[in-house]
């Protein structure tokens, strides 16, 4: 079977994962637009936890509304799961502010209390509604396309229609409310002093939550939303740095994590609903990893760059040093040193002598500034610090590599003309 | 409580140095008015009987020691924490009437500043504040937003995401926030509080050119070198009003001594008492 499918073309791929399949992926990937939507607010307002409060206490509120009459997937039910979300809510900040609770721990008592309520509900209603509590974990994806309405004589599974309207209202609202979201998530004390109904902005985001929560239910279950929520938002925050570019790549991550998290499992035959959660989890190592800033790359890059300006650097300056000394330059004791002195070459600032090398005009200049940085600072130091002379040099040796024009400049104006440095070398003067 | 016997409650000022083209009139309300404000965290008071009135616009500074309630006060201002009693009035109007004429700067600390935005997406949430629901920046707002970044000196810098700016930076893109609402008067907390003093002296000029065009700005300040430089009156404040007026008069060494080393232990204690709903010692 894998043979098939890797030798496959990808049309014929497409092809094979027929309309069944096809119908499902399209859900899932529905269902986590718009669980990555809320999320990305709800991640940078730090109300993750809340987002997994809410998408397990909406419970009690869907087998309420259904055992009430409701169809999961209805208008109803809807209205059920978002009432119980906003009571999780209200609880928590009972908890928090009237009992004292932190806040997380209110949380916490709030959303377990209210998820066990719902399964005592479903158990004891018993064979009265078709709610299984497994299948509120794991979801019943694979039986999404089987349950079916027709809407404008077209047949589709109700949970991808319900999927559709809960993304086009919860999208639109956004669109709509997005400076306050943003205002509010940002500051909201500032946005309540300039009149922004930060209230209103939160119901209303918490609301979304619920409603897309109530969508990923059914198809994905209880513990794939909370993946849903948080991660693909987590990585976008990770690699962008504004919030509606996080928004609409948070939900690109989510949609390709559905898509390919489905189509796996079903060639690997396991949970659709775990195998997309671990593709999501993927998706965010590899933000970890190639993130521009705090990525793990872009800092080990940054590390070995920085290590290389100072191998160069010091190559430069012990040959300054070796001319002033009346001497050749030394033989690169390293590997590494070695690598410098070629680059310091290709990029012209030594050149082959009868003795090796020596500095060229330009290379002397640079290696110049370094020795001048080096001799500046363990001068100051040796004003300003208390140290003993034999100490200066690893120091200097460190700030040599940081010190610009200007601030040699003020260096050089603090400690006055014609200073030598601890050890009684001249200090050379500044000519870039 | 007897008010008289815990301070004596500065009487409506007006700063001696400003031109006499002031706009207040007799029968005009004030610009700004605290009337026996007293603010309570849960049941635990931490300011008692505010009042206070400020005239005329100019540089106003709250000053006090930590803990003295001085941000408090800016916050019941602004309606941000309830007040237990007293009233807060803006040209003899209640907040609600008058929430668009205001600008507040809140302290540098109470954001996050890897938050992912913008600075100009910063100085937006000002400029669009007024728009009400639904509504979305326009070319209006945009170019209000810009002035103000180019107000405050940082235009350049419009697309650099906040985190990376340094701590000057950021109280100027607040600062450059709240001129972008266009208020009339502006509350800023600490905007001096972990800013380089050359930056110091820019936001301060920003600041004066402010009461120089006829606004009233109160910041609340816990430097006392620098608050009779720049304040042209001062409150002083711990946990009640010690004294207030014009600088000179106000910045003296045993109305010093009275806030910063004279809470006397009675304030605090009775807090104590009140927040447990028992008698003191």
């Amino acid at each position: 079977m894998m043979a098939t499918w890797v030798s496959a073309t990808p049309w014929e791929w497409l092809a094979a994962i027929g309309p069944m399949h096809g119908w499902a992926v399209a859900t899932a990937a529905v269902v986590s637009a718009c669980c990555a939507m809320v999320g990305t607010v709800l991640v940078v307002r730090r109300l993750s936890l809340l987002g997994d409060a809410i998408s397990h206490a909406v419970l009690p509120g869907i087998v309420v509304a259904v055992l009430l009459g409701g169809r999961p997937g209805d208008l109803g039910v809807l209205v059920g799961a978002t009432a119980a979300a906003l009571l999780t809510v209200a609880l928590t900040e009972f908890f928090h502010k009237q009992a004292g609770l932190p806040e997380d721990a209110g949380v916490g008592v709030a959303f377990t209390t209210l998820f066990a309520l719902g399964v005592l509900l479903v158990t004891v209603s018993g064979s009265r509604i078709d709610l299984d509590p497994g299948c509120i974990l794991y979801g019943i994806l694979e039986l999404v396309p089987f349950d079916t309405v027709e809407v404008a004589g077209w047949e589709m599974p109700r949970a991808f229609v319900s999927a559709v309207v809960v993304f086009l209202v919860v999208g639109s609202g956004l669109w709509l409310t997005w400076r306050w979201q943003v205002f509010t998530a940002f500051d909201t004390e500032a946005a309540r002093a300039a009149g922004v109904p930060t209230v209103a902005v939160t119901v209303g985001l918490l609301a979304g939550v619920s409603l897309a929560t109530v969508a990923g239910f059914e198809a994905v279950g209880a513990i794939l939303v909370v993946a849903m929520l948080v991660v693909p938002a987590a990585a976008a925050e990770l690699l962008v740095k504004r919030l509606h570019h996080c928004l609409l790549l948070a939900v690109g991550l989510a949609v390709m994590g559905a898509a390919a998290g489905y189509l796996l499992a079903w060639k690997l035959n396991t949970s659709a609903a775990g195998m997309m959660a671990v593709v999501l989890g993927g998706e965010y190592l590899l933000a970890v990893l190639v993130a521009p800033q705090q990525g793990v790359l872009a800092r080990g890059m940054s590390s070995v760059l920085y290590a290389w300006r100072v191998q160069c650097e010091d190559r430069l300056a012990a040959a300054w040093r070796a001319e002033e000394a009346g001497q050749s330059a030394p033989l690169p004791a390293s590997l590494v040193a070695a690598a410098a002195w070629w680059w310091l070459r290709v990029q012209g600032r030594v050149e082959p002598a009868q003795s090796g090398a020596r500095l060229t005009s330009q290379g002397r200049r640079d290696a110049e500034l370094i020795v001048r940085s080096h001799r500046l600072w363990e001068a100051w130091l040796g004003r300003h610090a208390e140290l003993p002379v034999d100490h200066l040099h690893p120091p200097a040796e460190w700030i040599e590599h940081h010190l610009g024009t200007r601030l040699r400049q003020r260096i050089e104006a603090d400690l006055g003309r014609d200073v030598r440095d601890p050890h009684g070398s001249t200090i050379p003067p500044e000519r870039g | 409580m007897n008010k008289q016997a815990e301070s004596q409650p500065g009487h409506p000022q007006q700063p001696t140095h400003l031109p006499a083209t002031s706009p207040l009139q007799a029968g005009q309300p004030p610009l700004l008015e605290w009337h026996d404000v007293t603010v309570a965290y849960g049941r635990r008071p931490v300011l008692w009987h505010i009042d206070l009135t400020i005239t005329t616009p100019c540089l106003y500074g709250i000053i006090g020691p930590n803990g003295a309630g001085k941000s408090t006060l800016l916050k019941a201002t602004l309606g941000l924490v309830p007040t237990a009693g007293g009233r807060v009035q803006f040209w003899g109007q209640p907040l609600a009437a008058v929430r668009p004429r205001l600008g507040y700067v809140p302290q540098r600390e109470t954001v996050d500043w890897d938050f992912p935005v913008n600075v100009m997406d910063v100085v937006l949430m000002g400029a669009t504040s007024r728009l009400g629901w639904f509504r979305r920046a326009g070319r209006r707002e945009r170019e209000l937003a810009r002035a103000c970044l180019d107000r405050v000196g940082l235009a350049d810098l419009a697309g650099r995401q906040i985190g990376r700016l340094s701590g000057g930076q950021q109280q100027r893109v607040f600062l450059a926030r709240a001129l972008a609402r266009e208020a009339d008067i502006y509350l800023l907390d600490e905007p001096m509080a972990g800013v380089d003093a050359s930056s110091q002296e820019e936001i301060f000029a920003i600041l004066a050119g402010l009461r120089d065009a006829g606004k009233l700005v109160v910041a609340v300040h816990h430097d006392l070198r620098t608050a009779a430089r720049w304040f042209d009156a001062v409150a002083l404040i711990d946990m009640r009003l010690v004294a207030a007026g014009p600088t000179a008069t106000v910045l003296t060494s045993s109305n010093l001594q009275q806030t910063y080393a004279g809470r006397l232990g009675i304030l605090d204690e009775l807090s104590d008492a009140v927040a447990r709903g028992d008698r003191t010692s």
